[in-house]
């Protein structure tokens, strides 16, 4: 019975009008608009103005370390729409033991737009607005107050209120300005988040600060501001929670010629239109140890098993290149090189491109589009055809019909292609080196990921380019012979297997109903290349030729168009969750984090059915007994994340940790310890080690 | 090349000074403190190793804190914990002059008008105890661990309004960590937004 009397006393304590302190009336709420009347259909604005006495505040949509923002709930009839509230730049004001909050002194406009329906049958409407408010000197009394304000409806209207809705219209944030005037990049530094703003025109002004809009969950602490030598000023802000997705902040920067000065202007950064830093080729720390770090995994690219049926094509071609002269050798090489370059440079350009497009970038996207996955094993097939002689390959503008064998230019061509091929069956791989380096480079500029991709594409180039330049070498290999056409024939079957790993993704990304129409179409292109090899030959007839020719386009558009145009994209997708992953949990990001916050020990591999890199970690390391055994004992959460069709939540936790694509390996030690992050190629004992470090607190559990 | 280190070292010296001045975070030692209570006995946090201790930023004339002992709620919550062998210390940090200052036998009088159920009512006059946490709010709430590291720092629950009527709905944050704990588990949400006045110090 006392604790209801209790309430009711302290309810009455909290006065539902306009309150009054030592006599005094705090706040003044009033409703305005700036119409003369309402026009049905037509938006205005309207505002609650409120009018502190002097020395007293009233909160921001973000209150700082204490206080609470003003509430406003409008009591319209049905049909009529309501905005955002805009709240001017508030100031920023610091109280005794390290305090500071955001708010307003003596005056404030929080403006709505407001949209009234179309119709509207009254000839006066009545807008109200209940706003409850924390008012705050010394000490902090809520105050709240039910709002009215008649307007006429009529068919046109005068502006009211002008002067008042303009001041507070100027002391709004502005949009972010255009790249050119400034740009603006979020890092995350451990428990730190840094905005790092560069504009010529900010850093004119003495005064620069950030005012956060963190989202509920996200608990920040006082921005810090440092200008650098070389006009960027860097906005550090604490993070308190204990969330490493947070990556990037909402909120305003405020520049004038002094704090909390009159004249202040801000720009509003809202988290999706950060835009990243491009343009000026500036060297950023590390810049040439990454730079490195991208040849030596160019190199080790040639040695992952996705390039294996590429890497005996190439061999193939120098066997075949013994018995040719040193310059013959050499441009033939440089051609090779020349392809592997022409890829990697237009792959860069075209991450640039999506880059400044505000798309996500990652390494290997291409293998997440299941049409890019049949582009590939179509072109894969033909070649494979093409090594066990169905076809032969001549490329039109080089056309030297009746000539057998490879003149000099058709091999310079085949050469380059040849290299382009290479390098495209080598993307889905991620060497060790490669991730760190692809890491960096994409979040730098533009210069930056271009010149890192020369250096990838330099690496992977380099035992070719040293092969052709020093053909002494080649006479380690065999001399070439009628059994170079029984080694051509045996790469085909390699090229084979190569299709069938692709036509896997297929059907990881698509199902089997999609690899079944994918198939037949790769069926009619075989025999379309049967059809190239038995008929579009010289010897044979121009009329017989043009009738194959036409009968070869009629087949390939057709099935094309049914098979693929019609049946396989109707495919059903599989979504990821219902592929069984045996013992491994499904991945989804509510999952991982209610498994981490609550100190299990979690590991998660990250993965895709395309990369082969991943497949060859899981069959070797990650489900070989040992391994199994251990995560089994240590009571390990095993989660499979599946990136193969780019699940975005899982592309958001790889930039987390740096790298631009799968696989990655992830070992959360349990009780909030810091994750540890696994490099590309796992070893056995590498997982062993590091569970060892886990087992002693899961034990103690 | 020189100066671009030396600046860096800076940068470095200058953040950890600044971060000295935030709160401890979840997870570090709590700080330690010696203060007398309403009733004259000493109090610190040391003494109660073993124990959880709650820490609750006070002060009576904030209408945050009126609304969570108007409705009896903070009563509640320290009755069910202290009985459960949780150490619960309020602390008020206003200095003299200030919004919320007590006296010990104000202190006393509060508690016994409000029926409050806290294991003490520290008094912290010169602000001392609550600058080392960092407690910015009324009511700012810590936990504290049996070996002494704060597991929950932040709100008495997720409802930012003075309103009581919020109560019942909102999700009472320290409840959860303090019930947590006491199972043996990791805090879930060991870290919010608090809300309330500023605490009033000098």
């Amino acid at each position: 019975m006392p604790r209801l009397l209790f309430a009711v006393l302290f309810f009455a304590a909290l006065p539902l009008h306009a309150q009054t302190y030592q006599g005094r009336e705090l706040v003044q709420a009033k409703l305005v608009a700036d119409v003369s009347a309402v026009v049905p259909g037509k938006p205005f604005t309207a505002g609650v103005l409120l009018h502190m006495v002097p020395n007293w505040h009233t909160y921001w949509k973000f209150p700082g370390d204490a206080g609470i923002p003003t509430e406003i709930n409008w009591k319209l009839p049905d049909g009529w729409k309501t905005g955002e509230i805009q709240w001017p730049i508030p100031l920023k004001l610091n109280e005794p033991g390290d305090i500071q909050i955001y708010g307003y002194h003596d005056e404030v406009l929080l403006m709505q737009e407001i949209t009234p329906p179309a119709s509207l049958s009254a000839s006066t409407v009545e807008l109200a607005a209940e706003t409850s408010w924390l008012v705050c000197e010394k000490i902090c009394i809520p105050g709240s107050a039910n709002l009215k304000l008649d307007l006429p409806v009529a068919a046109q209207s005068a502006p009211a209120n002008e002067e008042i809705f303009s001041r507070y219209r100027r002391s709004l944030p502005q949009n972010w300005p255009d790249t050119k005037v400034a740009q603006s990049k979020w890092q995350r530094e451990g428990n730190e988040l840094r905005l790092t703003v560069e504009s010529a025109a900010l850093a004119n002004y003495p005064a620069a600060d950030f005012f956060p809009l963190p989202e509920p969950k996200v608990v920040v602490s006082h921005p810090k501001v440092e200008r650098t030598g070389d006009g960027k000023i860097v906005f550090r802000v604490p993070i308190e929670t204990d969330d490493k997705s947070v990556s990037s902040l909402n909120g305003i920067v405020v520049f004038g010629q002094n704090e909390n000065g009159a004249d202040r202007n801000a720009w509003s950064l809202t988290a999706p239109t950060i835009s990243a830093a491009a343009a000026a080729p500036s060297m950023p720390e590390g810049f040439w140890k990454y730079l490195l770090f991208g040849f030596i995994g160019g190199f080790i690219l040639n040695l992952m098993p996705c390039v294996l049926p590429v890497i005996s094509l190439k061999i193939f071609g120098f066997i075949q290149h013994a018995g040719q002269d040193r310059r013959q050798i050499l441009r033939s090489g440089l051609a090779f090189v020349a392809g592997i370059f022409a890829w990697f440079i237009g792959l860069a350009l075209l991450l640039i491109g999506l880059k400044s497009a505000g798309r996500e970038i990652t390494w290997a996207f291409q293998f997440t589009n299941p049409y890019f996955v049949l582009a590939m094993s179509a072109v894969v097939l033909i070649f494979a055809l093409n090594l066990f002689g169905v076809f032969e390959i001549s490329l039109p503008q080089f056309a030297n019909r009746g000539v057998l064998g490879w003149t000099a230019r058709e091999g310079d061509a085949g050469s380059f292609f040849q290299g382009v091929f290479a390098t495209v069956l080598a993307t889905p791989c991620t060497a060790p080196f490669l991730g760190t380096a692809l890491g960096f480079a994409f979040t730098q500029s533009s210069w930056t990921i271009l010149l890192m991709f020369f250096a990838i594409a330099a690496g992977m180039a380099f035992p070719y380019f040293l092969l052709s330049a020093q053909p002494a070498w080649l006479r380690l290999l065999p001399k070439p012979g009628p059994w170079m056409v029984r080694v051509k024939q045996l790469m085909g079957f390699l090229l084979l297997a190569t299709l069938l790993f692709l036509i896997a993704v297929l059907g990881a990304q698509r199902g089997v109903e999609a690899i079944t129409w994918a198939s037949a179409f790769l069926l009619v292109l075989s025999l379309v290349c049967w059809m190239k090899g038995a008929f579009i030959v010289p010897t044979a007839s121009a009329i017989s030729r043009s009738v194959a020719l036409v009968l070869m386009l009629v087949l390939v558009i057709g099935s094309g168009y049914f098979f693929i145009g019609q049946k396989f994209a109707q495919a059903k997708m599989v979504s990821s969750e219902t592929v069984a992953h045996g013992d491994w949990q499904p991945f989804t990001p509510q999952f991982l984090e209610s498994e981490v916050k609550q100190g299990h020990a979690v590991f998660v591999d990250f993965t895709a059915a395309w990369c082969l890199t991943c497949k060859f970690n899981e069959a070797s390391v990650l489900e070989s007994a040992a391994v199994r055994d251990a995560f089994k004992t240590r009571g390990i959460v095993k989660i499979k994340a599946d990136w193969t069709n780019a699940d975005p939540a899982i592309t958001k936790i790889l930039k987390q940790f740096g790298r631009p694509g799968v696989p990655m390996y992830v070992l959360y030690p349990g009780n909030n310890a810091e994750p540890i992050l696994f490099p590309e190629l796992l070893t056995q004992s590498l997982i062993l080690e590091k569970l060892e470090t886990v087992s002693a607190q899961v034990a103690a559990k | 090349m020189k100066t671009k280190l030396l600046t860096a070292l800076l940068t470095i010296a200058a953040s950890t000074a600044l971060f000295a001045a935030d709160s401890p975070a979840v997870g570090t030692t709590a700080p330690d403190f010696s203060l007398t209570d309403s009733k004259g006995k000493t109090q610190s946090v040391s003494q109660y190793k073993g124990k959880y201790v709650v820490l609750e930023w006070f002060n009576p004339e904030c209408p945050f804190v009126k609304k969570h002992y108007g409705s009896g709620n903070m009563q509640k919550l320290q009755q069910e914990f202290t009985g459960k062998g949780v150490v619960w210390l309020t602390i008020d940090s206003s200095a003299p002059g200030l919004e919320g200052n007590l006296t010990a036998d104000q202190a006393n009088a509060k508690m016994s008008e409000w029926k409050t159920k806290q294991t003490a009512l520290v008094l912290d006059p010169d602000g001392k105890a609550g600058r080392s946490y960092g407690a910015k709010n009324t009511p700012h709430m810590f936990v504290i661990n049996p070996e002494g590291k704060i597991v929950y720092e932040g709100a008495i629950d997720s409802k930012a309004t003075p309103n009581p009527g919020d109560i019942t709905s909102a999700t009472n944050y320290v409840k959860v960590a303090l019930e947590e704990s006491l199972s043996g588990k990791t805090v879930s949400n060991a870290n919010t937004k608090p809300y309330g006045c500023s605490v009033k110090y000098k």
